[in-house]
């Protein structure tokens, strides 16, 4: 119960900060704090909740960013409706990717290799292709407007980006308490016991992903949005797919706030370590992979099972 | 069980918030100069193109400094703001912001094409000049940007010189060179440039006997140099980046594969000069056409003095973001304000020419330097020599290049 209030009152809090500041700088520090907690929240449907460790949430990201801006740019769909459709094709390629690889029950670190290996090869063909940009990418032209879906005003972009993030907690609690989110949990504390009780774990899994892939389209949408322009290695590479599972590895598996929490910390670390470390190029990656080994080692169960421990004992 | 929280730990808490949301307003009360953020990738994949524009630009502004500062504003210094954008948009994105709060006159930077897409475009929303040192997608000076000023050529220039270049050298030796070969990594750089190459090339009366791709990374150029060798083509044109340049450079001189010439366009290290000294064997009269200085001006004599005395590389970043530098202290030295409509306006008007690069008096055209162009190169005794045009050349192209034992 209190991790509860404390993580309302995080959310409550980030929703102040355009109003306490006006420094764009940390606007837009939030604003990717936020972004990175919807994709962690995204990851941590699956995996927190699902115990289903995806190494390539970049693809249901990248889906969302690219699908928005080539349904944009080559068809002249409008910004919304390209949006939403997005976003559906991310939710859709997570179910059939669900309905595929569960099929074959591909658990543990054969479903992780294989998640990684679906994101490398959506990354290797869309580099390919001239109708989704290639090596180049995608670029949305810049016409600010509210029915373009770009805003003048970070704050706007501020606040939709904490709008979704609350919502993506929303969803998290319903996990918490809801039949499917029931099951879900009882397929990760231990799957064949789930299925004698009658889980259909293969369709539990297969939504569990629509809905992982539905909300990391809504990252890369946003993504896509906010920077109006991506290329396969940072819609689809590597290094996005680690994003998503940071956040909640380091706030807390399979809690609705933790995410969030991870996000705003691993920021808040990047920034210090940028900070201590002044101009020398690098040392603040180091000083940050540093921190990082030193909180998995004596935070085993994130910021949020540190905070369960305190409170028990 | 529950605890509510002291009330000392509420303050505590509250004064560490104040602190972080106060950070910027620190910055801002520092002594009077005029601030330039240097915005380049010196971590991540493109780190040691990013450190050494970061050089370049530094350079300018020391010289810049000792020879009196900004005289428009009673010899203000320049003051580099550094950013790192860890050769990623959103982070370069991020910088801006930062640099913007820091009350920066001007931006330089990011090197990458991506990085730049994103950064001028953050900068346009704080109205803040942005000149791109490199950047070479077309997309990045034809969004409509006031803010944005490429002084470097871009991409179309690029190869349609680099095209007129390769038969004007053709014609003035008597034609030697009938058949092409082009190898290329599979992104977009390559794939573009290969494409290219393969419409326009014929249309100059050159046969393209094979065209063969291959991925970033390659480890292994052993095939490719075989192919190459067994098609026997007058020319190879590489386009790949920098480490797949230097190896296959190194598996055909291996494989004794001996074209009449290697014939790049903005290849990855063919204007590098580590390449040059650390593998002459590989690179010896390999030739490139890429961003270089006008090794004739006495400025570039100065600077490659400089450069030589700090013990770096002498490369193009260098020498971009060394003339780029020197172009925004000349519009902040016209604009006498480091206000940021008045920089725009100052780099919009610029008719700047006390650069090193070979391009003649700066002229923009929404945001372009219409005069901006490249040269062709050739490495010659572990040195970069301009061989075309005449005009900057500091030796004769050695073309076609004569067969080795």
């Amino acid at each position: 119960m209190r991790h509860w209030v404390f993580g309302a009152a995080l959310v409550a809090a980030l929703g102040v900060v355009p109003l306490v500041t006006s420094s764009e700088f940390w606007l837009t520090f939030f604003l990717m704090a936020l972004l990175f907690a919807l994709l962690g929240q995204s990851w941590n449907v699956l995996g927190g909740y699902g115990g289903q460790f995806s190494f390539g949430h970049a693809l249901f990201f990248g889906l969302g960013a690219y699908a928005t801006g080539i349904l944009q740019v080559r068809h002249g769909v409008p910004a919304w409706p390209a949006a939403i459709a997005a976003i559906a094709i991310a939710a859709a390629v997570g179910a059939a990717l669900g309905a595929l690889v569960f099929r074959y029950r591909l658990r543990g670190s054969y479903f992780a290799l294989v998640t990684l290996a679906f994101a490398e090869v959506a990354r290797i063909l869309v580099a390919s292709f001239d109708y989704t940009g290639s090596g180049f990418g995608i670029l949305i032209a810049l016409a600010p407007g509210a029915g373009n879906f770009q805003f003048a005003d970070r704050r706007v972009f501020y606040w939709l980006a904490w709008a979704l993030v609350c919502l993506g907690c929303l969803v998290a609690l319903w996990l918490e308490r809801s039949r499917f989110g029931a099951r879900l949990i009882a397929i990760r504390e231990n799957e064949a016991a789930a299925q004698a009780l009658g889980i259909d774990p293969l369709r539990t899994k297969t939504l569990a992903l629509a809905l992982s892939g539905a909300i990391a389209g809504v990252a890369g949408v946003l993504y896509m949005q906010i920077f109006l322009f991506a290329d396969s290695h940072i819609a689809f590479g590597p290094t996005m797919s680690v994003e998503a599972l940071l956040a909640p590895i380091i706030g807390g598996l399979g809690t609705a706030f933790g995410p969030l929490l991870g996000a705003i910390l691993l920021h808040a670390l990047g920034e210090l370590a940028r900070h201590a470390t002044g101009g020398a190029p690098g040392l603040n990656l180091v000083l940050y992979g540093v921190l990082l080994i030193v909180m998995l080692r004596f935070l085993p169960d994130g910021i949020t099972g540190l905070a369960r421990r305190r409170a028990r004992g | 069980m529950t605890r509510t929280p002291t009330r000392r730990e509420v303050l505590a808490g509250a004064a560490a918030g104040g602190a972080v949301l106060g950070m910027p307003a620190i910055l801002k009360a520092q002594a009077p100069s005029v601030k330039v953020g240097l915005l380049h990738p010196v971590t991540g994949a493109l780190a040691y193109e990013g450190e050494q524009g970061r050089k370049g630009a530094l350079l300018a502004i020391e010289e810049l400094n000792a020879a009196g500062g900004i005289k428009s504003m009673g010899g203000a210094k320049l003051e580099a703001v550094l950013a790192d954008a860890q050769s990623k948009p959103e982070v370069g994105a991020a910088e801006i912001d930062r640099l913007a709060e820091a009350g920066v006159a001007a931006v330089l930077g990011p090197f990458g094409s991506g990085i730049a897409l994103a950064t001028t475009q953050a900068a346009a929303k704080h109205n803040l000049a942005h000149v791109v040192d490199v950047g070479v997608v077309d997309q990045i000076v034809q969004r409509g940007l006031k803010n944005t000023f490429r002084f470097a050529p871009g991409f179309g220039r690029v190869t349609a010189q680099g095209l007129e270049n390769l038969v004007a050298l053709n014609t003035a030796a008597g034609n030697p060179v009938k058949t092409v070969l082009i190898v290329h990594e599979d992104g977009a750089f390559g794939s573009g440039m290969a494409k290219l190459m393969n419409e326009r090339l014929p249309q100059f009366g050159f046969q393209i006997l094979d065209t063969i791709g291959h991925p970033t990374p390659t480890r292994d150029f052993t095939n490719i140099a075989l192919k190459v060798k067994q098609a026997n083509p007058d020319l190879v044109i590489p386009s790949n980046y920098k480490n797949e340049f230097i190896l296959m450079a190194r598996t055909l001189r291996q494989q004794r594969v001996q074209p009449k010439a290697i014939f790049a366009v903005l290849g990855g290290a063919a204007s590098n000069i580590r390449f040059a000294r650390e593998y002459p064997d590989a690179a010896e009269n390999i030739i490139d056409n890429n961003h270089w200085f006008d090794p004739t001006k006495p400025l570039s004599k100065k600077f490659a003095a400089s450069v030589e005395k700090k013990g770096w590389d002498l490369t193009y970043e260098l020498m971009l973001n060394y003339s780029c530098m020197r172009l925004i202290a000349d519009a902040i030295e016209r604009a006498a304000s480091a206000d940021r409509a008045k920089v725009i306006d100052a780099l919009a008007s610029s008719t700047f020419s006390d650069h090193i690069m070979p391009y003649g008096p700066t002229r923009f055209e929404n945001g372009q330097n219409q005069g901006a162009q490249i040269v062709t190169t050739q490495i010659r005794n572990k040195k970069i020599e301009v061989i075309y045009p005449k005009e900057f050349a500091s030796a004769a192209p050695l073309f076609p290049v004569p067969r080795k034992g």
